[in-house]
């Protein structure tokens, strides 16, 4: 849906569409447009402010949460922030320029955008040696990419099947999970057939749920059991038994070559470990291979409405409700299972833009990270050392806690991670090489808390800033420390 | 020991007298005057061990003498060296501590531990024991509830260390509406505005402006979360600056092994002083499904190394009495070793126990080998019985109520 051409007036037919396509009123977008255009010219005239003036200006701009989507910079941030890792004041301007159709379009389309100065950034991976790359660097690389990609949809997306269909250092090498991740981001928003095909036979996935060793007879039920239950269809949909045959299915697969550098094996297929007898599978009789159980999961409404959930909680806000479910299902299903159309539609939905979905989710240290060194700027050792903050944050990159991945939402935020998370911000604030007043208020409100703050955030910030004020790296930790900056 | 009220006389008054602190430590500050662990009569410490994945039973409390057990694991039995316990049953030979225990009368194994119609997912059954309901899902934690009695008793030391975890999430067992901190170490649970300077930036008036009203102010349905979680954050940072940071181990804990780093970091915390009530701690690495036997046996040896420096440690700081070790694991193997000399999902599996308010021995039936469920063993004991056993028989709480059902306690504690 697109916000712009909606009907200006809320009429009952509107009223009875269900709530994602229900067009936000004209009215409403009025409303609060003043504030919208306020902060676009205030960001001009703060260049060369002071902070007083800068905090002078931020009470004006505070407004209830709301409206607080209807403002065209603030729906451009958000969308930023959720499809990738935030915006710089810049991408916030091109895209608040743009129809709601058009924005998601400019992200969803990437293919077309050159990463080239991302390429040419990148260290060079040392693929090469016997021992791999080590665990640190893949990780900073991986950040690094998420910092300064020019497709922050696909960054986002890998960081999506990352966490769904998992594998970590924990059993796979940091070389294997490099090259996982090189699978996720290429098929980033594949068709999901596709994709878990790929994946089946992907090494570190292999090593991680031992298909790697998983014969004719002598199955091993580990990666069969995790495709149903975390992968598709989710618990509930499958029997004892079906775990027990499609694991006979999986068999013929391990990995060849790498007898030296291990990251290098390939997988291979090999006919005498293949189990070529009959399996019967949810109700279905035949000499199935692993492709053939995928094929037979794919379609069902279960993992439909399962994928479709968990990407519109990753994207939304959790627990939607079940009629989103069950059209973002519909879409898969008519789309032969496209991840990418998926996507598409959670970026047009109305409910996306919603007062729901404004700062509904926590960010994830990953989110937290890569949008503070967006925000603070960042040198190569830098992403190191902030990919090694991560830790006590509760996130470690390639390192999920277990199969399920990370469960995300309240489970990021305690008290011992919440104080890492600020701890971080100082550190990262106190090493920006900028915090100019101008630069300050310019983070306050177009990239960081889109100039939009609660009275209180705004009179505790004023206290700082009277407390200290030429502590300019300090306001910026304070704005990164907000509660509104933790959520996304 | 180092008592409460002593730490409020040397480091609590000057670091909270200040006008700079906010108010609502003025509450905590009372009411841990009023609380010690001395003071209260229930000062017992449980610590539960997750050994997440599915431990192995079959090859922690080993059925030597059983030719099932051989012939069921062609390459993953173990043939020599079981520590025996009686002419039927021996610990995995890398258990020498636990074997000490058992030889000293402090190690108590419930045999057989799992409930009706077993789940062989590990997040459902993890989800099952650690809510202590067959349904599992999202509710409270068992420990969880357990903190909760206490706030209602009146036992609680009102701040967030009573339950604290090692690592960076909160495990599910201590769930609820009452605060517990994960940990990853004393000296960094604080924080640490420090500005290009070096020097100290006050930041704590400012972010309770923020988040102090954010319950309210902030968006559903995580304001309310950022709110309280900040507030007990700098409060239990507090309270632990206010202690001296003197703890000496006085146990050689293994190097380099996360479990080993974990527990040390509970003796820390439990050794200064400030009321811990439950404590979490997780060693994973247990789904073996190939090549399980050098990988079991590392983790049964760090286990093992871990948790006797941790008792040693404890009981050198006066608190042996104090300290229940419980481990627990979200299933069992299956009996029959696959094809990729590792085990799949199975079912029931052995608990320990272990401390001074132990009373040693077998508990329970060692279920069948010749008896199997699709493969899989019966369990003999409901594990809510054992944790019903521990709730009233060592943390005097009301099991019935805190379970949500009534099971058959145990004698596995003295009185």
């Amino acid at each position: 849906m697109n916000m712009d051409d909606a009907a200006p007036t809320p009429t009952s037919a509107t009223r009875s569409l269900p709530i994602w396509r229900r067009p936000v009123s004209r009215r409403a977008v009025l409303a609060t447009g003043a504030a919208g255009a306020g902060a676009a010219a205030l960001a001009v005239l703060w260049k060369g402010a002071d902070l007083t003036q800068i905090l002078n200006r931020v009470r004006d701009l505070t407004h209830d949460y709301q409206g607080a989507l209807s403002n065209p910079r603030v729906r451009a941030a958000h969308l930023l922030r959720r499809a990738g890792f935030g915006g710089t004041g810049q991408e916030v301007d091109r895209l608040a320029a743009m129809t709601t159709t058009d924005m998601a379009q400019s992200l969803l389309d990437y293919q077309q955008t050159s990463n080239a100065t991302l390429d040419g950034q990148l260290p060079t991976l040392d693929l090469s040696s016997a021992k791999g790359p080590n665990p640190g660097a893949v990780q900073a690389w991986w950040l690094q990419r998420m910092v300064q990609t020019a497709r922050p949809l696909e960054e986002k997306m890998t960081l999506f099947w990352h966490g769904l269909l998992t594998s970590g250092l924990d059993k796979a090498g940091p070389g294997q999970m490099y090259v996982q991740n090189e699978l996720f981001r290429k098929m980033a928003l594949a068709n999901f057939d596709d994709l878990l095909k790929a994946v089946s036979k992907d090494p570190a996935m292999m090593i991680y749920l031992d298909t790697e060793t998983n014969r004719k007879g002598k199955p091993n039920e580990n990666y069969a059991r995790e495709l149903m239950e975390l992968f598709t269809t989710g618990i509930g949909h499958y029997t004892e038994d079906d775990v027990r045959e499609s694991a006979r299915a999986f068999t013929g697969w391990t990995l060849q070559g790498g007898k030296q550098v291990r990251y290098t094996m390939q997988s291979a297929f090999i006919p005498r470990y293949f189990d070529g007898g009959q399996k019967t599978f949810m109700g279905k009789t035949g000499n199935f291979t692993g492709d053939d159980i995928v094929e037979i999961l794919v379609p069902l409404r279960a993992t439909a409405e399962r994928l479709s959930t968990r990407l519109f909680s990753f994207f939304a806000y959790q627990n939607p409700e079940p009629e989103i479910v069950h059209h973002l299902a519909n879409t898969f299903q008519q789309s032969h299972y496209n991840v990418g159309a998926v996507v598409r539609e959670i970026f047009s939905m109305d409910a996306f833009y919603s007062a729901k979905a404004y700062r509904a989710l926590v960010k994830s240290p990953a989110e937290l990270t890569a949008q503070t060194l967006r925000a603070t700027g960042a040198d190569a050792r830098a992403y190191l050392a902030a990919a090694n903050a991560m830790a006590p944050m509760g996130q470690v990159l390639f390192y999920p806690p277990n199969v399920a991945g990370w469960p995300g939402g309240a489970s990021w935020i305690n008290s011992s991670t919440l104080l890492n998370r600020l701890n971080f911000a100082n550190a990262a604030a106190r090493r920006a090489p900028m915090s100019s007043p101008a630069q300050t208020g310019d983070q306050l409100t177009a990239t960081l808390v889109d100039g939009n703050i609660t009275g209180n955030t705004r009179d505790g910030l004023q206290a700082f800033a009277a407390a200290h004020p030429d502590d300019h790296a300090g306001l910026l930790f304070m704005t990164m420390a907000t509660p509104e900056f933790q959520l996304n | 020991m180092f008592s409460r009220r002593d730490f409020m006389k040397q480091g609590l008054l000057p670091v909270f007298a200040g006008s700079a602190v906010p108010s609502i430590f003025a509450n905590g500050l009372a009411a841990a005057a009023a609380d010690s662990p001395q003071a209260t009569p229930n000062g017992r410490i449980l610590v539960l061990v997750q050994l997440a994945g599915g431990n192995d039973g079959l090859n922690t409390l080993i059925p030597f003498q059983d030719g099932a057990y051989h012939d069921a694991r062609p390459t993953l039995r173990q043939d020599t060296g079981v520590l025996t316990l009686n002419n039927q049953l021996g610990l995995h030979p890398n258990l020498k501590g636990l074997k000490a225990s058992w030889d000293a009368g402090q190690l108590a194994i419930v045999q057989g531990v799992g409930y009706p119609s077993p789940n062989l997912s590990h997040f459902a059954s993890m989800s099952i024991w650690e809510t202590a309901s067959v349904q599992g899902g999202i509710g409270d934690g068992w420990l969880g509830r357990y903190l909760n009695y206490l706030d209602k008793v009146g036992e609680s030391p009102n701040h967030a260390l009573e339950g604290v975890s090692a690592g960076s999430l909160v495990p599910p067992e201590l769930r609820s509406k009452t605060p517990v901190t994960a940990l990853q170490s004393l000296s960094t649970f604080r924080l640490q505005p420090v500005n290009e300077h070096g020097t100290q930036v006050d930041v704590e008036n400012p972010l309770m402006k923020f988040y102090g009203a954010f319950k309210t102010a902030g968006p559903a349905p995580f304001g309310a979360l950022l709110d309280t979680t900040l507030q007990e954050a700098l409060q239990a940072s507090h309270a632990l600056q206010a202690t001296d940071a003197t703890y000496q181990p006085k146990a050689t804990y293994p190097a380099k092994s996360p479990i080993a780093s974990s527990l040390k970091l509970v003796a820390e915390t439990i050794v200064s002083g400030l009321g811990v009530r439950v404590a979490h701690v997780t060693l994973g690495g247990f789904d073996n499904h190939a090549r399980e036997k050098p990988v079991h046996d590392k983790l049964l040896l760090g286990r093992d190394q871990a948790v006797a420096a941790f008792m040693q440690d404890l009981a050198g700081h006066g608190y042996g009495d104090k300290v229940l070790v419980m481990t627990w694991s979200e299933f069992g193997r299956r009996v029959k070793e696959n094809g990729s000399a590792g085990t799949d999902h199975g079912t029931a599996a052995p608990m320990f126990l272990l401390g001074a308010p132990v009373k040693g021995g077998l508990y329970g039936q060692q279920p069948s080998l010749a008896d199997l469920d699709n493969g899989n063993l019966k369990f003999t004991t409901d594990f809510r019985s054992v944790y019903a056993s521990v709730l009233q028989g060592y943390l005097n709480a009301p099991a019935s109520e805190l379970l949500g059902g009534n099971y058959e306690i145990l004698p596995l504690l003295k009185a």
